[in-house]
């Protein structure tokens, strides 16, 4: 079975889990949990939800970093099995990964929204009929139902009308990026894309205001046509990457830490930004700043987890980042160098705020 | 075990006490509510809620999209010849689910322990829920918490009430669904109704004798149909087991502890003799909150009946049995009532024979008695 990024898993002792990339090490699914039962550790710092009859703590990775550590080293030692030292990293990041004999119950977003089209819409209530009407308009791109899914809340049977996120799911990048282009030349009358304004007040958030430059940052922003409202519900749109699609394969190449530092490029490919982990193949590589063991080095992938950097930069832009390279070796091929960007550990350390790609303007220089 | 320990995956359950209300997952794929306080060995009584449809399809029934899956929600009081279709699929499908009571010679909906995944404990649930910071929680669990807090003003603690179905699930809808609350014991649960009857809250409001008119008219179902409005308004008026708080519906089911329960699955016999409507003198209204429940009554006689039933003079009625909840606290103490449904011969495993009518047995439903039970007291 191909775990898919962003399908649910639940595990026999009652995480909520999200499924954290397309490519997973033997007999583990790299997740990132969600929703953590409050009997063995608990945190005042994140939020609280009510969830499948539990006191859970809801996952937030922007809270205050200190008490975040302190949790995480709660959770190493209350789920040590949940924590995943990779043998393919010369010194491993923080992964989080579910033994597969662990998984309660795996949601299929494909599934589930196969399911819901099949209900009759008398017996929708608003947010279901929004989604198959949403759907049935992305339907019309070409794309089949089968390469659809619905994930998060709406899959688990927890969302709130009128509250609740609309996230679909698109089977293939390929696809993905068809309906990209389809949405951007099309529209309907229940469909609006997010204000300047509502960018804007995204752009305040987390650490964002603090790296990008504004206008810049809501131009790029404003030219994604993964995220908008229909019928007034917010809805993003995530790639996920067929078992054939994937940019690498867990376990056919190994990282070696370098340090961290800023570069950089031109981007010449950015097919595989819309999936987690997503990357920008680069040229013309700069060292800006940064560890002086990255000066020399030339970076040719900058790969981030964070959904933020998704579709961000187009072919011939000029972005700029900050992470950690690695020198990768991969069992077939030459050895090069990539940056990364939003491995858990970032965000328990100074890397949090350190951490971004940024697309420059020509008048940019650092 | 007097509870349930927790949302738990069990495997080859051998001593818990199954709760009527209780939600219970299948291994296949099904959502049941456990139908009774008692259960025969290695069963438990249920009424199924939510069937996936890949299973059977729901003709005449609704469908939910519920744990990723498209699932019809079973309904007893969906159109009878549409029941009628969906049953016989029902028990062709998962005949494991049918449970044939030699002692009553009827059939129950029930799930053979091996097959069940999950029981959400409403206690437990309820538990969890409290202990939330009011600030993470959503409007409809606030108003949860609220409702609880003032219940326990009668008295009764916490740790003595649960909630259930999307409350406990987490798939309601805040502004439309109903809050459903467990009460465990019969005793507090009286203590509750009765502190229902005086008790003030700003966001509670039980409907009007012109709100139930109107729901009376509205709401036309087999079991309204026995009542004018007026009596119909007389009945629901005085009962406290469903009403407003902060604009949501709640409702309040009183379940039995294990050593309470007013009958041990297998000891007694019942013989069903067929359709009879009888009148008695209510002596115990004790037992009537709960499912299945009970009205004690003497003075009992055969008012009408179906040709085919024999009636022995000789024997007492002693008891109306309902497993309909629209028919719980229908009657108090010292009043008349008249009721109809299967009348049965009772042998107990010790003391007198006896007779018995119930209402609400799940075959009622697909025949003539559905329309034709009733309890009805002569307030």
């Amino acid at each position: 079975m191909h775990f898919y990024e962003s399908s649910i898993i639940t595990t026999k002792d009652g995480l909520h889990c999200q499924v954290y990339g397309n490519e997973h090490p033997d007999g583990k699914i790299l997740v990132k949990p969600k929703y953590i039962p409050t009997n063995k550790i608990h945190s005042d710092s994140l939020p609280y939800r009510f969830i499948s009859g539990r006191k859970m703590n809801r996952l937030n990775l922007w809270v205050d970093k200190d008490k975040l550590k302190i949790y995480f080293d709660d959770f190493a030692k209350a789920y040590p099995k949940y924590i995943f030292k990779s043998p393919i990293h010369d010194k491993s990041p923080l992964f989080f990964a579910i033994p597969k004999e662990d998984i309660e119950k795996a949601y299929s977003p494909s599934e589930g929204l196969a399911e819901l089209m099949s209900i009759p819409i008398k017996d929708m209530d608003e947010h279901l009929r929004a989604i198959a009407e949403f759907v049935a308009f992305l339907l019309k791109s070409g794309i089949k139902l089968k390469d659809l899914g619905i994930t998060y809340s709406t899959l688990m049977g927890h969302y709130s009308p009128n509250m609740s996120d609309i996230n679909i799911v698109v089977y293939g990048k390929k696809k993905f990026w068809e309906l990209m282009e389809f949405l951007g030349k099309n529209n309907h009358k229940d469909l609006r894309w997010k204000t300047y304004e509502e960018w804007e007040s995204f752009y305040k958030k987390r650490n964002r205001h603090m790296i990008h430059n504004k206008e810049i940052y809501i131009e790029n922003m404003y030219r994604k046509k993964s995220e908008g409202f229909f019928e007034g519900n917010l809805f993003v749109i995530f790639a996920v990457e067929n078992d054939d699609e994937a940019w690498f394969r867990w376990g056919e190449e190994k990282y070696s830490n370098k340090g961290v530092a800023k570069f950089k490029g031109k981007v010449i490919g950015n097919k595989n930004s819309v999936v987690r982990p997503g990357c920008y193949e680069i040229t013309d590589a700069k060292f800006i700043s940064g560890d002086e063991s990255c000066k020399e080095l030339s970076i040719s992938k900058i790969v981030f987890y964070s959904r933020d950097y998704c579709m961000l930069a187009y072919p011939d832009e000029e972005i700029e980042a900050r992470g950690v390279v690695e020198e990768v070796t991969p069992k077939k091929g030459e050895k090069y160098h990539r940056l990364v960007i939003g491995y858990f550990d970032a965000y328990i350390s100074k890397r949090r705020d350190e951490e971004y790609i940024k697309v420059l303007d020509g008048d940019e220089d650092d | 075990m007097g509870s349930i320990s927790r949302n738990i995956t069990v495997w080859g359950i051998t001593m818990v006490h199954f709760y009527e209300s209780t939600l219970i997952d299948t291994n296949d794929g099904l959502q049941c509510k456990s139908y009774s306080n008692e259960h025969p060995e290695g069963y438990v009584i249920v009424k199924p809620k939510y069937i996936p449809k890949d299973a059977i399809k729901g003709e005449g029934l609704k469908y939910r999209f519920l744990f990723e899956k498209c699932m019809v929600r079973f309904n007893l009081f969906a159109k009878k010849e549409k029941l009628m279709l969906y049953l016989d699929q029902f028990k062709k499908k998962f005949p494991d689910y049918i449970y044939h009571c030699k002692d009553t010679k009827n059939w129950f909906f029930a799930v053979p322990k091996q097959k069940i995944k999950t029981i959400h404990d409403s206690r437990k649930g309820l538990s969890e829920l409290m202990q939330v910071p009011t600030k993470d929680l959503d409007e409809y669990l606030v108003l949860v918490r609220e409702l609880v807090e003032f219940l326990t003003k009668s008295g009764v603690n916490v740790n003595d009430l649960g909630i259930t179905h999307s409350t406990l699930m987490g798939n309601y809808t805040p502004g439309k669904s109903d809050i459903d609350i467990i009460i465990y014991g019969k005793g507090n649960g009286w203590k509750i109704l009765d502190y229902l009857k005086a008790a003030k809250h700003k966001k509670l409001h039980w409907k009007t004798d012109k709100e139930w008119a109107e729901y009376y008219q509205e709401h036309k179902t087999s079991e309204s149909s026995h009542f004018t409005e007026q009596e119909y308004v007389k009945h629901m008026a005085r009962k406290r087991y469903e009403g407003m708080f902060g604009g949501t519906v709640f409702t309040l089911f009183t379940v039995e502890e294990k050593d309470e329960t007013w009958f041990k699955w297998g000891e007694d016999k019942f013989e069903p003799l067929g359709t009879v409507t009888i009148k008695g003198k209510v002596i115990d209204h004790y037992n009537s909150q709960v499912r299945p429940g009970y009205y004690e009554i003497k003075d009992g006689e055969v008012v009408d009946k179906e040709d085919n039933v024999q009636v022995d003079s000789s024997i007492p009625i002693k008891r109306v049995v309902t497993f309909s909840i629209p028919f719980v606290q229908q009657a108090i103490k010292g009043e008349e009532i008249t009721a109809c449904g299967l009348f049965e011969l009772v042998t107990p495993k010790s003391g007198e024979k006896y007779y018995r009518v119930v209402i609400g047995y799940f075959d009622a439903y697909i025949t003539d008695r559905r329309e034709k039970e009733f309890i009805k007291s002569n307030i």
